[in-house]
């Protein structure tokens, strides 16, 4: 509990079906929102948002250097901050250094080739796409 | 001798089966607790998802969305999750019960029902009963991945979406502690309303005061998807915990009726090999006592 009092950390929880895959301390955490990137430090206000597909950046974890990034890639999911709490609610959390990054850049270019008919496979594609893309700019990045 | 032999013979095999079956015992409760372990695991997520629903409830925002909305069923969809091994007691048997006395109560309704199984035992106790299978799975095994159930979950909730089910119902093995385990069926789609357990809470909650981004229709847009896939998979977690117990003991009273069994054997060809002896001795004596004379 201590930890939680500590100045300037704040707690963050990956937690996907399986398994809560993380819970560590951390300086601030970048989140893919739908929309866009959002950094959140200790006493963010809370919020509940929606994610798209990208990758969370977990920077100064307690344990490691100040500016130790550790990255993981999540497709869509939620996110829960509270004043002290990060809660990041996904099907799918892939620790950056575990993806493969021309599978993914394989994947794109089939999805690129691919053609979708009708408002909703077409969605579908671009949603899929998007995901895709998202992968291999966290694959590619190099931590 | 031929009847102490072959008693003898046969109180070896029990003793050999005897020892299979407590190795299968122990097995099974080594992945009981890993099972058990990843069931745990797994109830964070659905906790989080909870909360985040009852905080979209707190706000007061309307619960409306397709998954929620009981409509007539014309078309059903029933999932049986069974083992892919036997030997596990009524395991197998309760199940498939349920689900015939389901689908026999779907066919009197005259409301066709698109069948799904998975383990190899349910498919081939379905299919002698003249059920037709549509999807039949046989990869899930102790350890039943999120991954391989999403699949599955996204294709009911496709056909819901679509209008080829309006029912979604899950017959497994529910359990509840490693003492009671129960064949039941568990209307998946509709999805039952997230907000059943909040009202009194729901002031206490207030004050938390969430933002939602983007909006919180938006959100539970999809978070209710996320949700029944959830419950699905834990259908799956709990078939796979339910399976590994069930043989957990039906393995345990096999190892105790092998050793009462050995001990009646053991009794029976003592006694058969005693009279031999006996036997023997007296014709010894009879001769002796013949060639005196």
């Amino acid at each position: 509990m201590a930890d939680t009092k500590q100045s300037g950390t704040v707690r963050c929880v990956i937690v996907t079906p399986e398994q809560t895959s993380l819970d560590t301390q951390a300086r601030s955490v970048t989140l893919p929102l739908f929309d866009g990137q959002r950094g959140v430090g200790r006493g963010h206000s809370p919020f509940i948002g929606r994610l798209g597909a990208g990758e969370v950046r977990i920077v100064g974890e307690q344990g490691a250097a100040s500016d130790a990034v550790r990255r993981l890639f999540v497709e869509g999911g939620f996110v829960e901050v509270g004043h002290d709490t990060v809660t990041v609610i996904t099907q799918r959390a892939i620790p950056a250094e575990k993806l493969d990054a021309p599978a993914a850049r394989a994947e794109l270019e089939k999805l690129a080739g691919s053609r979708a008919a009708g408002d909703e496979a077409i969605d579908a594609r671009l949603k899929a796409e998007q995901a895709a893309r998202a992968l291999v700019r966290t694959a590619t990045r190099g931590g | 001798m031929a009847k102490a032999r072959a008693l003898d013979r046969r109180r070896k095999s029990v003793r050999n089966i005897r020892k299979i079956t407590r190795t299968m015992e122990l097995i099974a409760t080594a992945r009981f607790k890993k099972a058990m372990d990843r069931s745990v695991a797994a109830r964070d997520y659905t906790k989080h998802l909870v909360k985040i629903l009852e905080n979209i409830a707190s706000v007061g925002a309307e619960v409306v969305h397709p998954l929620l909305e009981i409509r007539p069923t014309h078309k059903t969809a029933v999932l049986v999750l069974t083992g892919n091994r036997g030997l596990c007691g009524g395991y197998n048997s309760n199940v498939v019960r349920q689900a015939v006395a389901l689908l026999g109560q779907w066919k009197s309704e005259q409301v066709p029902a698109h069948v799904s199984a998975s383990g190899k035992r349910g498919i081939s106790a379905l299919r002698f009963r003249g059920v037709d299978l549509a999807e039949k799975y046989t990869s899930f095994e102790d350890k039943p991945e999120f991954a391989a159930v999403a699949p599955i979950g996204k294709a009911y909730l496709e056909a819901y979406a679509a209008g080829t089910i309006d029912r979604l119902d899950v017959v497994y093995t529910k359990f509840h502690s490693i003492a009671k385990q129960v064949a039941i069926t568990e209307t998946l789609l509709p999805l039952a309303p997230p907000n059943a357990s909040v009202g009194g809470q729901a002031s206490q909650r207030a004050s938390d005061e969430y933002d939602f981004y983007p909006s919180a229709e938006s959100i539970l847009e999809e978070i209710l998807p996320a949700s029944f896939l959830s419950r699905l998979f834990k259908c799956f977690l709990d078939a796979a915990v339910s399976e590994q117990v069930a043989r957990m003991v039906a393995m345990k009273a096999a190892t105790e009726n092998a050793g009462g069994l050995i001990k009646s054997l053991s009794r029976q060809y003592n006694r058969a090999r005693q009279s031999q002896i006996t036997g023997e001795i007296m014709e010894i004596l009879g001769g002796v006592e013949a060639l005196k004379k």
